[in-house]
């Protein structure tokens, strides 16, 4: 037997004969890297599908909205958007005339009461040209989109999200043709989109209403818009677009009125709002993690107590201070990676069962990082109680009753 | 006869408490010659088991050198002392302290687990023809509690012998032992001095053990009496 598989006997045999305080002990660290894990699997199934919401939306658009939404890399006082400018049609008319534009999708979005002959419901409108259709990805399921001269004629029609249908009228092809009373006006629902999810404490895509926007000017009686989407025909002519829409709107506002995003720029700055959340989150999951280890540190001094005599023994063989280091320090790591391993493999399990509801999921990442937490947890917990082990005197080590 | 290990002018205080100094040893000069079987005699309190730690390296005396084999330990490190532990002395104690959860041949083992030359034989083999020669290798699988006093004393001279040392410092080996067992640890002690000419040093308060040893030394109250 050598050096190593002494040691590994020594660990064992100890945690075998002390069954209850092994388990708790590794509990602790069980419980914190539990967490942990936890933690950076829903932040990470989060961050997934968020990236996922936003695949879903048409490429090369830019928004415009008011107020100073990106700086510095985040979303800077929101309370600035309530104070800022909405925009108007005429700016709607006035970006059109970018030749590099494919299309400009004015919005207005605001929460209403919908109703049909039985029912009453929640819903958000969004009150917009048809390219919205385009802009935000959707397919009608049955029935058809609203039209540009449906915009222009101000037809009283309007397509609903499927949860809606569903909420409303029973059954989504049912709905079709029938009315819909939105703040004591009577439209025609021509069409029900196909569902694209939402929900998870954001909105819920499949309770809207989009209506045509100057039919909605009964609704919205400023005739305002809180953002406009434009599309680019291609990707290269967005610097362009953007610098075009600037100088237009700097005729009727000022620079920090409004801002010009990229849907990359916006996806950018959710990214890392969310990272410092998560981080946030993970560090303070971290504490029970500290306070395993301690726990690991507390059982090793028992642990070196406890042994003092055979430490002598050791020594009075030929053990150097190194060796009864590397003892000790070896078996709290042990006893911390076997924590690790169980909470490792016990967030595996909730994981896979959680996922089923909740985007969730491992990377090798945490996996490696839970591993080496864990033990770096055993060696710095375990170097305080193994110092003391190796630093005693082999003549009162070897005396000790 | 070279000598193997010199004391010159060796004491030993310990400070109790309140700068109260107890001196346990005086001024103690022996030389220890090679293959040597000898005791080291005097009533409990005489400061006799604190001689031969510091003969072992387990202690540190207070003042005087302590020479081995021609090298003066206070010029050594902590780890070549464990070095010198681990291949010059080989240790028995009227505790046997054996490790409980290593079995009989893990224990005869345990010194070669911490031996930093390159040892030639085979330990395990060698291990177990250190039993047999002392009858218990029927035992080498079975753990030290389950065995009996002398048997046990036995498997502690047998991890003594198994990093082939030069001297074996007995610590009261047949306190804890009946007569019967104890004569036999004895019979094994001398014998190992006679056949393999390894230096004994028994420490003992009993005249009828110092009785059987070839030279005596009488410490009372921690100096040497002539």
């Amino acid at each position: 037997m050598n050096f190593f598989a002494f040691i590994l006997k020594s660990a064992f045999f100890d945690f075998s004969r002390n069954k209850g305080r092994t388990f708790l002990t590794s509990l602790g660290i069980l419980i914190g890297v539990l967490s942990v894990v936890l933690l950076t699997a829903f932040g990470l199934g989060l961050r997934a599908y968020i990236e996922k919401q936003f695949e879903n939306l048409g490429s090369n658009l830019v928004r415009v909205v008011p107020g100073q939404v990106l700086s510095g890399g985040g979303f800077s006082n929101a309370s600035s958007a309530f104070m800022s400018i909405k925009f108007e049609e005429d700016d709607v008319r006035n970006l059109e005339r970018i030749r590099e534009l494919k299309m400009t999708v004015p919005v207005y979005s605001r929460t209403v009461t919908a109703t049909s002959l039985n029912e009453k419901k929640s819903a958000t409108l969004y009150a917009s040209s048809e390219g919205i259709f385009i802009a935000l990805n959707l397919e009608n399921e049955y029935g058809k989109f609203f039209t540009a001269s449906d915009v222009e004629k101000r037809s009283k029609v309007v397509v609903i999200g499927p949860k809606l249908a569903d909420n409303l009228f029973l059954s989504r092809r049912k709905a079709i043709g029938e009315s819909i009373k939105i703040e004591g006006q009577k439209y025609t629902v021509i069409g029900v989109v196909k569902s694209i999810g939402g929900g998870f404490g954001g909105p819920d895509f499949d309770t809207f209403v989009y209506m045509p926007y100057r039919t909605a000017y009964t609704i919205n009686t400023d005739k305002t818009f809180m953002a406009i989407i434009l599309q680019a025909k291609t990707e290269e002519d967005i610097p362009t677009i953007k610098r075009k829409v600037e100088q237009i709107l700097l005729k009727s506002y000022e620079k920090e009125d409004f801002s010009i995003i990229e849907q990359e720029e916006l996806l950018s700055a959710i990214n890392s709002i969310f990272s410092i959340i998560n981080t946030v989150l993970v560090a303070i999951a971290a504490i029970s993690l500290l306070v395993g280890g301690i726990g690991i540190m507390n059982i090793m001094y028992v642990t070196v107590t406890e042994r003092i005599r055979e430490i002598g023994i050791r020594r009075a063989l030929g053990a150097r201070r190194s060796d009864i280091l590397w003892q000790f320090l070896t078996q709290s790591v042990i006893l911390s990676l076997i924590g690790g391993a169980a909470g490792l493999l016990l967030s595996a399990i909730i994981v896979l069962f959680i996922s089923r509801y909740f985007p969730a999921y491992i990377d090798l990442q945490s996996v490696i990082l839970a591993l080496g937490v864990s033990s770096g947890i055993g060696i710095i917990f375990g170097v305080f109680p193994a110092k003391k082990a190796a630093d005693l005197s082999p003549i009162e080590a070897i005396r000790y009753e | 006869m070279s000598s193997l290990i010199q004391l010159n002018h060796i004491s030993k205080r310990y400070e109790i408490d309140n700068n109260l100094i107890f001196t346990a040893l005086k001024d103690i000069n022996i030389t220890l010659n090679k293959g040597e079987f000898a005791s080291l005699v005097g009533p409990s309190g005489s400061g006799k088991s604190t001689l031969m730690h510091i003969i072992g390296l387990l202690d540190k005396q207070s003042e005087g050198d302590v020479i081995i084999d021609g090298r003066n330990i206070n010029q050594m490190t902590d780890n070549s002392l464990s070095t010198l532990r681990n291949e010059f002395v080989g240790f028995v104690f009227q505790q046997f302290n054996l490790i409980t959860k290593l079995t009989v041949l893990e224990n005869v083992l345990l010194p070669t687990v911490y031996a930093r030359k390159k040892i030639a034989y085979n330990v395990q083999k060698r291990g177990f023809e250190i039993l047999k020669r002392f009858g218990i290798s029927d035992k080498a699988n079975s753990y030290p509690n389950k065995i009996s006093g002398g048997q046990q004393q036995r498997v502690a001279i047998a991890r003594s012998l198994i990093m082939e040392p030069k001297l074996i410092l007995a610590d009261e080996p047949t306190g804890n032992l009946d007569t019967k067992s104890g004569e036999e640890i004895m019979k094994l002690l001398k014998q190992l001095n006679k056949e393999e000419d390894i230096t004994v040093l028994i420490v003992t308060h009993e005249e009828d053990i110092a009785a059987q040893t070839k030279r005596k030394i009488h410490i009372v109250d921690g100096e040497l009496k002539t």
